[in-house]
């Protein structure tokens, strides 16, 4: 099983390359490479899906190309003309506005399959343990909604039964009440007795838990540099790279305080995870890609990654080191791959 | 001293969430230079970086104030139920943009302060993403937009009290409605309003993190260098002809739900809020 940072790794990946490119080729490739992960991760992955990239694809390309085709009225090959007595719409509908509407829809699809990819991947337990130490009650407050979730989603599904055994039928907004305030009661009830059992545990046991001063003096330090530098950086050209070292003390500030406050939290873990050769095969796959996309490399034609379909609709272009690159973020397949020969050995013997 | 660190924590994690969103804006260059085209492509990657990192600061300071046994179990069990009716309206779709999610935050935030709102609000989002498989670069803007609404709703108190003290006020004779009457008047016709306000303002607040990446018509797009005047003019030009029927429906279900759920769940809530207040202290010889 690959580790749960590595699965994050791996989606704010392919979050950049999404974001960094216009170019439909590069777009459809990076779709490819997610749908082949999400394929070889299927069987037995299947977490939280809501909504399958597909369906996601078949509302937002079409919506992005009627959009931008209706409103941004650019481009040599017009199709067909809008009357001009239609507010905000009137103009010139040309085929380099719906290519370009639909580059756009493909990033968005782009970018959802890859987080949908890493829901489905991830499990939440793993996700709750991510959380840094200094948030041990914000922690145990997404512990309590997590575990407290199915309990609720029972709860909703029993009062709904009682309701129903009493002739209670649903049929508009108004017939949720006698659902909505048993379920909020039978909830609170329960958040008492857990506060009860918290309290006779010993949680919150000390007379003063509150952040030290000096962490908030640090954290308000931190915050003040970062703004202060970010205000700089945007307002005052002249002064960039003192804006930009406020900027960076300011969030190694905030992170040092994330630090200094986890340290007093010390925290078990009844099974971890041991970081293996396989995670950092991904780290490393990871690492091309995002050196292919954003790094200046000798022989990489990064132009490629920008496409305007504007003024006349040209094929773009593709540079072929950038596709290798892409393919970086197929690491996770080749364990996928190699867990369902160790799994069809296992069965056979 | 402790107290204005504080407030100077609250201040400035919010001045930079406040910045992250509107921070596109003042990028002035494009990309690639052509018309039409998106501007500063790492923009975007930028922003949500920092706004994650102004609610860490918040979340910190705001769970270093010594948070209960009761808080935290509370918080947790009324995210729970939220998360389940957002939950409910991912799998049954509902109309427009209408979702069940933002009046129990508002009411936790109205009843229980505007500290419990936010983590309420953030909270919510968080785990309701997290469950529904809606984790992404988008989160941490839900989670701040909808703390907001949490934060905000903790002041209302202060303008009920205000507003139940005006003779023959407006808000008074319009909210009489017949589940209402006889049982907190003042509070639901405040929290209708807030809830229609904040059912627009939501939208509008979440859309401002693309609109400058958008594309399509000079009058309804951001173009750099133009004028704050201008830049209002042409966001709310382009906000009623994208954004303003679907948050309609947002707006107008926090109505009804408030006029529907309002007045019980303020009740109940209230009722635990005194059965919370009893407190565990270290024994002493």
């Amino acid at each position: 099983m690959i580790d749960v940072r590595a699965w994050v790794l791996w989606a704010v990946t392919a979050l950049v390359v999404a974001s960094s490119t216009r170019n439909p080729l590069y777009l459809v490739l990076l779709l490819l490479v997610v749908a082949v992960v999400d394929k070889a991760h299927a069987p037995g992955h299947r977490q939280r899906a809501v909504l399958s990239p597909l369906r996601f694809a078949a509302v937002a390309v079409p919506l992005s190309v009627l959009f931008n085709g209706l409103t941004a009225h650019l481009g040599d090959t017009v199709l067909f003309r809008l009357p001009t007595w239609l507010p905000l719409l009137s103009g010139s509908v040309t085929l380099e506005a719906l290519v370009f509407g639909a580059t756009n829809g493909l990033t968005l699809t782009a970018i959802f399959s890859g987080f949908v990819v890493f829901n489905q991947v991830t499990p939440v337990r793993d996700l709750v343990q991510l959380t840094p130490r200094a948030f041990h009650e914000a922690g145990v407050v997404l512990s309590i909604a997590l575990t407290f979730v199915p309990q609720t989603t029972h709860s909703l599904a029993r009062i709904r039964e009682a309701q129903a055994v009493r002739g209670h039928r649903i049929r508009g907004l108004r017939d949720w009440l006698p659902i909505f305030v048993p379920l909020l009661v039978s909830g609170l009830e329960r958040s008492m007795g857990l506060a009860e059992a918290m309290v006779a545990r010993g949680y919150g046991a000390v007379t003063d838990r509150s952040q030290p001063l000096r962490l908030q003096a640090l954290l308000a330090l931190g915050l003040f540099l970062l703004l202060g530098g970010w205000l700089a950086f945007l307002f005052l050209p002249s002064w960039k790279a003192l804006a930009l070292g406020g900027i960076l003390v300011g969030v190694a500030l905030i992170v040092g305080v994330l630090w200094l406050a986890g340290r007093a939290v010390p925290r078990t873990a009844y099974r971890t995870h041991r970081w293996t050769a396989r995670d950092t095969l991904v780290v490393l796959g990871c690492g091309l890609t995002l050196a292919a996309t954003l790094l200046p490399l000798p022989l990489v034609d990064r132009t490629t990654l920008a496409y305007a379909p504007f003024p006349r609709l040209t094929l773009p272009a593709f540079d072929p080191l950038i596709g290798l690159g892409l393919l970086g973020l197929l690491v996770p397949v080749y364990h996928a791959t190699r867990n369902t020969q160790h799994a069809t050995r296992n069965t056979a013997q | 001293m402790r107290r204005a660190l504080s407030v100077a924590i609250y201040v400035l994690s919010t001045a930079i969430g406040v910045l992250a969103f509107i921070y596109p804006f003042f990028l002035n260059t494009r990309a690639t230079g052509s018309i039409g085209v998106a501007h500063g492509q790492d923009a975007p990657l930028v922003t949500a970086a920092l706004v994650g990192l102004a609610l860490v600061a918040l979340l910190v300071e705001l769970q270093g104030q010594a948070i209960s046994a009761k808080t935290v179990a509370m918080l947790g069990v009324l995210v729970a139920i939220t998360s389940v009716l957002r939950f409910v309206e991912v799998a049954v779709p509902m109309p427009g943009g209408f979702s069940p999610v933002f009046v129990p935050i508002i009411l936790a935030g109205y009843v229980f302060g505007s500290r419990f709102g936010f983590l309420m609000g953030a909270f919510t989002l968080l785990v309701s993403g997290l469950i529904t498989g809606g984790v992404g670069p988008w989160l941490p803007y839900q989670m701040f937009a909808a703390g907001w609404v949490g934060l905000t709703a903790g002041w209302l108190p202060h303008l009920t009290h205000y507003v139940s003290r005006v003779p023959c006020s407006v808000l008074r004779v319009a909210s009489r409605t017949p589940r209402s009457r006889g049982a907190l008047p003042t509070e639901i016709a405040i929290l209708c309003i807030f809830g229609f306000v904040w059912g627009l303002a939501y939208g509008a607040i979440i859309n401002v993190y693309f609109w400058p990446f958008a594309v399509g018509l000079v009058a309804q797009t951001w173009t750099p260098g133009i004028g704050l005047g201008e830049i209002l003019a042409r966001y709310a030009a382009f906000y009623v002809a994208t954004s303003l029927g679907w948050d309609m429906v947002r707006a107008v279900g926090n109505v009804a739900l408030v006029l529907l759920l309002g007045v019980p769940t303020v009740q109940a809530l209230r009722r635990f809020q005194r059965r919370f207040r009893f407190e565990v202290r270290p024994f002493h010889d």
